[in-house]
């Protein structure tokens, strides 16, 4: 996919192109504000990773311009600033996530990797529920009661698949095809992990996930046995 | 008895008090001896004082009386020497004489004395909380009832000078009056009677002066004169002698003018410095009680400010109501009559019209 | 800004009292003085005016008869002077020889009488120890037996002069003391009033944001401009003084962060690919140092932060489960042990707190950055619930937490619990300055069956909500 790097000190720009050009991503590196600005106008990226300290126009004002414009595309700010005299942070200028140089660029790619997948699958308030469990599909938040508690990816996608049909009996096959993808290579094993630590999150909630012995795996509303 | 008087005043004070001081005094001993004994320098008869003191001395018997009895012009002579001389006389000074008295403040010889007794003392009777009156004595006729027919008892000053006018030749060498030489209490009313209305008084005394009216020093020798029958008449007598004697001898009458009557204060003072002077103020301040007012009532001075005339006496019912009373004032106008110029002028006038008119006549004994 | 330190001086309002009534007090006694003064004069004018008259009674009745000189001294000239009832007189009477007539003999005029000019003078003396007024009158007498001239003297103690020079004397002062006590009342409101300046502008200084700075705008009298204007100077300078502090530390932040991220970065591109294994061990070394380097940094800036925040923000309400959430997200990395169960809960009313948004953010950031870094095992939970007059932001995990008697220490800075880990301990120092800012408190709960718990507590808004 395509992204927009900001940002004007050299060698971290270049560890953050190379990062994302290494998983396959297409990235557009400006080191002046006003000139990203420009492009930002008529091009569309699936990601827009802003520097705060600019030269040419600041990442502040370019996001400020970006919303005005109605653009809604995800837009994630570094910032060295120290939020010392700040009044507003950054989330409500409307940026969607933030990271503190110096930062972790595992990190860094993850939560972008999250901020690209929620903007492509980015329904309206999808709401599904079994029990006191309710999954948003939209902000792909999870909660067990007022409980809000955080999955992985895969363990969503999975909590997904058997809370949309309660009570249905999906085989790890199944499953396997539903949270991997065909390309993907991965055995029945990964699905008991997947299905134990979906299993621990979810402890305590008005819903289990039952075991049924050489058929597959259920999701039933009422408190664990 | 006058002339001998008259002598000794010229003989010199010392003389009259050795003289006088083996005569009058009278001890009264302490009930329970302690607190001393209180020294009284008076002319008071022994007889009205008597009661006062025994009646004293029940309520503070720890306190002996030493009690000297004088004439009031040698009382008078004697205090001034020892004021002069700065040895206090005595311890408590009782005059009928008050203007004595006020002179011997006035010159410094007397010490204040403030109680709650003295606050009742009326402000006419109280000089300067030094000089203090204690009693309440009008100045009387007293008349012979054998001698003198009831039609004829004067009830006023003029009816007296028109009784002696008219009935000259009855009454000739028979009305009795003061020694105003010899008595200072005589001086002191002859005085204030000249006071009162001029005219009156010059009458009187002229009347008295054709009638060979008597002088003697003392109340007490006319009152006895005018019970036996040589004096009819007795004039300007101290009402509380006058009435005493009434009551032992039962033709004396007693008349207290209606036209106005002089009314005495006894006087008291404390001499300053007085050795014991807590005594004299105790006995000053019984004087002036309710209970020393009512023994002095009922058995010492007879007449009292706000009561009713004694039984017996002829007069107004009640003196003060009746307007006729003219208290003499306790105050400074008493200085002039002690002014030695103003006594001896009045002396010689008084003298002249009473005595040298008659004389020899006037020594009738 | 607080005002324990300060002195107290005397108050203006006593130094301008005292003043004034000594002034009082002195305007009293001069008044009082003056009034014994004119009381003496005037008893003295009114006593002489009877010590002359009976004088002059008395020499009116002298008299020649019978070629001698004779005084008849009238009763009134004594009652005259017994208006002054208490009084103790003197009188002579002095015949045209010179000779004592009647009266004191040793009474005399201090003026030779020969030598007196005024005839109705009353003088001053001492008669029998005693201090009096003499007058004196004269009578000339131009009989043929008795001529020249006659004296009268008159000499009167002063006892109703004084009682009347105190009782006029007594009436003034307790005018004058009357006069100086409203004097003293409308002087002491007067002063009231003047001074509500200075109570109005210490009212508006002590009851201003203690974070702005501007300039004193209060009506004040002339008198307290250079107050007003030292106080403004005082301000101006201190403004100054924050923004260079929030000047260096922005500085600073990103002066040192940016070269730090191309430190990581560089660390990043350089790989683990082509190492041998003593490379490896070097390089793992470096990247763990690099991210302690960068934590601390992190942690140092944001505690600068926190600290200038508090004394320079406006708190406001602000609902402390959205803040809570926001620095839930944060605090929590996507690259977090997908092992963790990780959650968050928070009441279905939103408690508020009056607080400043990024420094609470902060705070609770550090809180659980802490415990992922040093407590959690297996789970970590985060809440917000109110309770009573608090609301508390409780931050639980599974790990072995922290004994009770290291708390103290814990929120220290540099202090820390696994000080092996070289890891700094400035994460509960933040979150305490900051409760601290809010008038709240950090405190522990101890480790039960489920886990421990680090609590912040802070007092729940109770104003309407923006």
């Amino acid at each position: 996919m395509r992204i927009l790097l900001v940002e004007d000190t050299h060698d971290v720009g270049e560890a953050i192109a190379r990062r994302f050009e290494a998983t396959g991503h297409a990235v557009d590196w400006e080191t002046n504000g006003r000139d990203a600005a420009e492009i930002i106008d008529f091009t569309e990226y699936a990601l827009i990773i802003l520097d705060v300290m600019l030269p040419g126009m600041d990442g502040f004002e370019i996001l400020k311009r970006i919303r005005k414009s109605g653009n809604a595309v995800p837009v994630l700010i570094l910032t060295a600033r120290s939020e010392i005299d700040d009044r507003v942070g950054a989330l409500d200028l409307g940026a969607d996530d933030y990271l503190v140089k110096p930062f972790d660029f595992r990190e860094l790619e993850a939560r972008a990797r999250v901020l690209m997948r929620r903007h492509t699958g980015g329904e309206a308030t999808n709401l599904i529920k079994c029990g006191d469990i309710a999954v948003d599909r939209g902000t792909r938040s999870v909660h067990v009661g007022k409980r809000e508690v955080q999955l992985k990816r895969r363990e969503l996608t999975l909590l997904e698949v058997l809370v949309a049909r309660p009570g249905r009996v999906f085989s790890k096959d199944e499953l396997l095809d539903q949270i991997f993808g065909f390309d993907e290579a991965a055995n029945a094993n990964a699905i008991e992990l997947y299905i134990g630590r979906l299993r621990k999150k979810l402890e305590g909630a008005k819903a289990h996930i039952v075991t049924v012995r050489g058929l597959g795996y259920q999701l039933v509303p009422g408190d664990a046995p | 008895m006058i002339r001998i008087s008259f002598v000794l005043m010229m003989l010199g004070f010392n003389a009259v008090q050795a003289l006088a001081a083996e005569n009058n005094k009278t001890l009264f001993p302490a009930v329970q001896p302690g607190a001393g004994t209180l020294t009284i320098y008076s002319t008071t008869d022994l007889v009205a004082i008597k009661p006062l003191i025994e009646d004293f001395q029940k309520s503070s018997p720890d306190v002996s009386i030493d009690y000297n009895e004088y004439l009031t012009n040698e009382l008078n002579a004697l205090a001034s020497e020892a004021c002069r001389n700065g040895e206090p006389l005595g311890d408590l000074l009782l005059s009928s004489s008050v203007d004595q008295l006020l002179k011997l403040a006035n010159d410094g010889c007397a010490a204040a004395h403030t109680s709650p007794e003295t606050l009742r003392v009326a402000e006419w009777a109280n000089w300067r909380d030094e000089v203090f009156g204690f009693t309440y004595e009008p100045a009387v006729f007293v008349y012979n009832r054998s001698k003198v027919p009831p039609a004829e008892v004067p009830r006023t000053h003029v009816e007296l000078a028109d009784l002696l006018r008219e009935r000259l030749d009855y009454y000739r060498g028979r009305v009795g009056t003061y020694d105003i030489r010899l008595s200072g209490i005589g001086y002191l009313l002859a005085f204030n009677d000249a006071r009162q209305t001029t005219t009156v008084f010059g009458r009187l005394l002229e009347s008295m002066a054709r009638a060979s009216a008597v002088a003697r020093c003392c109340t007490g020798e006319i009152l006895e004169e005018v019970a036996k029958g040589n004096l009819y008449i007795g004039y300007n007598m101290l009402g509380s002698y006058a009435y005493d004697a009434a009551q032992r001898h039962p033709e004396l009458g007693v008349v207290v003018p209606r036209d106005y009557t002089l009314v005495l204060s006894r006087g008291a003072l404390i001499p300053k410095g007085a050795q014991q002077a807590d005594l004299g103020a105790r006995f000053l301040d019984y004087l002036l009680s309710e209970r020393g007012q009512s023994v002095a009532r009922t058995n010492a001075f007879y007449f009292t400010e706000s009561g009713e005339l004694p039984p017996g006496v002829d007069g107004p019912q009640n003196l003060k109501e009746s307007g006729v009373a003219q208290p003499i004032r306790i105050g400074p106008a008493l200085l002039a009559v002690q002014d030695r110029a103003q006594r001896q002028r009045f002396i010689e006038d008084w003298s002249q019209s009473l005595i040298e008119l008659n004389s020899p006549a006037w020594t009738r004994e | 800004m607080r005002p324990e330190a300060l002195q107290h001086g005397p108050s203006l309002f006593g130094r301008l009292a005292r003043r004034i009534s000594f002034v009082l007090f002195i305007g009293a006694a001069l008044l009082v003085s003056a009034a014994w003064y004119y009381a003496e004069t005037a008893a003295n004018k009114a006593y002489d005016r009877l010590l002359v008259g009976a004088a002059l009674q008395m020499a009116e009745s002298l008299s020649v008869e019978d070629g001698t000189l004779t005084a008849r001294l009238p009763t009134s000239a004594f009652e005259l002077l017994g208006l002054a009832d208490r009084d103790r007189i003197f009188y002579r009477v002095v015949d045209t020889h010179g000779q004592t007539l009647t009266g004191y003999d040793d009474l005399k005029t201090p003026t030779p009488l020969e030598r007196v000019q005024d005839p109705l003078s009353v003088e001053e003396g001492v008669y029998k120890g005693e201090p009096v007024r003499i007058a004196h009158a004269t009578r000339i007498l131009a009989d043929p037996a008795v001529s020249g001239r006659a004296y009268i003297i008159v000499a009167q103690t002063n006892e109703a002069r004084l009682a009347l020079t105190r009782e006029l004397t007594l009436r003034a002062t307790i005018l004058v003391l009357i006069m100086s006590l409203l004097a003293f009342a409308g002087a002491m409101l007067a002063i009231r009033y003047a001074l509500q300046p200075v109570e109005q502008l210490g009212t508006e200084v002590r009851g201003r944001d203690p974070h702005d700075l501007t300039p004193v705008t209060v009506d004040v009298p002339r008198e307290l401009d250079p107050f007003v204007s030292s106080i403004n100077h005082f301000m101006g300078r201190l403004n100054e003084r924050v923004d260079l502090l929030q000047r260096f530390i922005a500085d600073a932040a990103h002066q040192i962060r940016t070269p730090l991220t191309a430190l990581t970065a560089q660390i990043d591109l350089l790989g683990t690919g082509k190492l041998d294994k003593a490379g490896r061990q070097h390089f793992n070394r470096v990247k763990e140092r690099t991210s302690e380097l960068s934590r601390l940094t992190n942690q140092l800036l944001s505690h600068a932060m926190v600290i200038h925040r508090a004394d320079s923000i406006q708190l406001e309400p602000i609902s402390l489960v959205d803040v809570a959430r926001r620095a839930y997200r944060v605090a929590i990395p996507v690259t977090v042990d997908p092992d963790i169960v990780i959650s968050f809960e928070a009441p279905d009313d939103r408690p508020f707190v009056l607080g400043d948004a990024v420094s609470l953010r902060e705070a609770i950031v550090n809180v659980i950055d802490n415990a992922l870094r040093h407590g959690t095992d297996q789970r970590l939970e985060v809440r917000v619930r109110a309770s009573g007059t608090q609301a508390f932001v409780e931050v639980e995990d599974d790990g072995p937490g922290i004994p009770p008697e290291s708390w103290e220490k814990a929120t220290q800075r540099f202090a820390t619990s696994k000080s092996h880990e070289g890891s700094s301990g400035l994460g509960f120092a933040i979150a305490q300055e900051v409760a601290n800012a809010h008038g709240g408190s950090l405190s522990f709960r101890a480790r039960d069956e489920k886990g421990f718990t680090v609590v912040l507590s802070l007092p729940l808004y109770k104003g309407v909500a923006k």
